[in-house]
């Protein structure tokens, strides 16, 4: 009875309102007074690594692989990182995973301090943030079967029974776009495509809210590449999961990346909206990365 | 959603029994297929049956199964092991020789009736059989052997995957250990210990053991520290598993290969030391070792006494090249590198 009172179109078929509730303009309108805290909020981040020297391995100086790096990112986000090799893109997202110590600066997680994390709230941020890495040859152990390895993380984190685990991982791999018999298989029998498939699956298992691909498709061939993007932008609009997208291929980004955030010696040069970036690049080194993409006929 | 999508859907062969074949033969099966290691494994299980044999033996004329064992498991053996018989007619017989022993009266009255013997591997200075005294020393062998492996195995593991892994302040202590106690002179240190422990086999056990985990941990340190970096133990902590969990369950297995290679390699090495230890007299005490062995025959090597020295430094030969020969074929198998896909 309320939803038809509410109904803006007053009378007509129920079937109606209950199709157009869902697009109903309260929902948008609901955002701008109320603003939630950012999913993501990056500020000032500085991660050094100190130079020693000398038998005391006195320190002498820094590394500044991050270096006053500041960002937010929304829930539901696909951000583009993109720097040469080398320019603490890896770092950054290291930092933000708590793989490295920061020197200073903070990274908020929901509003919660990521560094002073302990205990419970601590895992529940590891569930929350999961990681897809470059390499997948290295990210899965060889000694464990698929099935370890996609429900292992929610065995430790108590999502589910063990006697549940077969079909879970079952409607994981089908997620990704694998058949269900590969949980009975170990990493070495997969290609590189397919691994990282894998490599998603268990990132997805925990029901993370953001995912950071630190180059998650670089080592991959260019046709594998579109798939696997593909697959991770669906994955986007099933699970609404917010992506880092970390790379030096300022080609990957371009079709995915809503922002964009150009860095270069551990500092970030540019940033705006994808189309701006890539567009009408302000600074020389984004025109130079941009210039660096191959294209077809040019 | 995305089965519907063809592109996306990477069809991955069926059945498990395709996925094991996929993997390649199993551990056992490649080293089952080369005729060398082969015949290393047949020659170690039969230094086992030997061995075995060997303890049988012992605790028969030991007279109990072990110390303070129930009556049921009591017996009165009325004969010195035949390890130990002294027959000093048949002193320096050569091998395969055949000798009788007439009857004769022990002092205490008991009649022993007249016997025929084959010195198969001839006798000692005290007429005792160098056979039988092998087959005892294969059993001190393989006692210590294992036992030194018990010791040194499990603490240099431990110690090398904590120290590989945490790095820092752990690090430094193991490696400040290792290199203290790799810093003294070994044998000395086994020596002391052996002193300290008593004579016997205990000392020898505890003084080996205590000495030799350094290259175990050494080694498994380096390939945790290999493993520590690794992007899969990176997804690990990220998925919040415990660092207990990481070390035991993903990087133990992994690192595992050189347990058992460090085994087949301590093994000899023990036994070597352990004769050795023995030839210097604070070793074994009244049973026949090898080294024991040696230490005896090498007097009267000069006066063409050669069967003793040959037949005891042939089976410690054999020993140690058997086991290293498998700890290569070891190495190779479980070597992911060298596996063939």
């Amino acid at each position: 009875m309320a939803v038809q009172q509410s109904n803006p179109f007053g009378k007509g078929d129920p079937r109606i309102i209950s199709l157009k509730e869902p697009v109903a303009p309260t929902l948008k309108g609901a955002r701008p007074p109320v603003e939630p805290p950012p999913l993501l909020k990056v500020e000032d981040l500085n991660t050094w690594f100190p130079i020693r020297k000398g038998i005391f391995a006195r320190t002498v100086g820094y590394v500044k692989a991050v270096n006053g790096v500041s960002f937010t990112m929304q829930a539901g986000e696909t951000l583009g990182v993109v720097g040469e090799s080398g320019c603490g893109k890896s770092t950054l997202s290291r930092t933000i995973l708590r793989l490295e110590k920061a020197h200073g600066g903070s990274v908020r997680f929901e509003g919660k301090d990521v560094f002073a994390l302990r205990g419970k709230e601590l895992q529940q941020y590891r569930r929350d943030m999961q990681v897809v890495f470059q390499d997948p040859h290295a990210t899965l152990n060889p000694r464990h079967s698929v099935l370890d390895i996609l429900t292992e993380g929610m065995l430790v984190h108590g999502l589910i029974k063990p006697a549940e685990a077969q079909d879970v991982a079952a409607q994981l791999l089908l997620d990704v776009g694998l058949q269900p018999d590969a949980m009975f298989r170990y990493p070495h029998a997969f290609s590189g495509g397919q691994r990282q498939r894998i490599c998603i699956a268990r990132a997805l298992a925990l029901k993370p809210k953001m995912i950071i691909c630190d180059e998650a498709v670089s080592a991959l061939d260019l046709s594998i590449r579109a798939q696997v993007l593909n697959l991770l932008m669906e994955l986007k609009a099933k699970y609404g999961l917010a992506y880092l997208f970390i790379t030096h291929d300022i080609g990957v980004v371009e079709h995915i990346a809503d922002n964009i955030i150009v860095m270069f010696k551990g500092e970030i040069v540019e940033r705006g909206p994808a189309e701006q970036v890539l567009l009408h690049p302000k600074e020389p080194y984004t025109q130079r990365l941009i210039a660096a993409v191959p294209r077809v006929g040019a | 959603m995305n089965e519907g999508s063809e592109m996306t859907h990477t069809p991955v062969s069926s059945s498990v029994a395709e996925a094991a074949a996929i993997r390649g033969p199993s551990a056992w099966r490649r080293l089952w297929s080369d005729w060398g290691t082969r015949l290393c494994i047949v020659a170690i299980a039969l230094y086992t049956l030997t061995a075995l044999y060997g303890e049988v033996v012992y605790r028969y004329y030991k007279g109990s199964l072990w110390e303070g064992a129930p009556a049921a498991l009591t017996w009165a053996p009325d004969r010195t092991p035949p390890y130990n018989e002294l027959h000093m007619e048949s002193r320096y017989v050569p091998p395969l020789t055949r000798v009788e022993w007439p009857a004769h009266v022990l002092a205490d009255g008991t009649a022993v009736p007249a016997r025929t013997h084959r010195y198969w591997l001839g006798s000692d200075n005290l007429g005792r059989d160098v056979l039988q005294r092998l087959v005892q020393g294969a059993r001190i062998a393989f006692h210590v052997g294992i036992m030194t492996s018990l010791i040194a195995i499990p603490l240099g593991v431990l110690l090398g995957c904590l120290g590989g892994y945490f790095g820092g302040k752990v690090d430094s202590f193991v490696v400040w250990l290792c290199a203290t106690v790799s810093a003294m002179p070994g044998l000395l240190f086994i020596l002391a210990i052996a002193l300290i422990a008593g004579k016997g086999l205990f000392g020898i056990y505890l003084g080996i053991g205590l000495t030799t985990w350094v290259s175990v941990c050494r080694n498994i340190r380096a390939e945790t520290l290999k493993h520590r970096d690794r992007a899969y133990v990176q997804a690990a902590r990220v998925l919040g598993y415990s660092h207990l969990r990481i070390l035991f369950r993903h990087i133990l297995p992994n690192v595992m290969h050189i347990v058992l290679i460090s085994f087949s390699i301590r093994f000899p090495a023990s036994v070597a030391t352990e004769v050795f230890i023995s030839f210097l007299g604070i070793g074994v005490q009244g049973e026949p070792s090898w080294g024991i062995m040696i230490n005896n025959a090498r007097a009267r090597l000069w006066q063409g006494i050669w069967w003793e020295l040959t037949f005891v430094s042939l089976a410690i030969f054999l020993l140690v090249l058997i086991f290293n020969r498998l700890a290569d074929a070891l190495r190779d198998v479980f070597d992911p590198a060298l596996r063939n896909r």
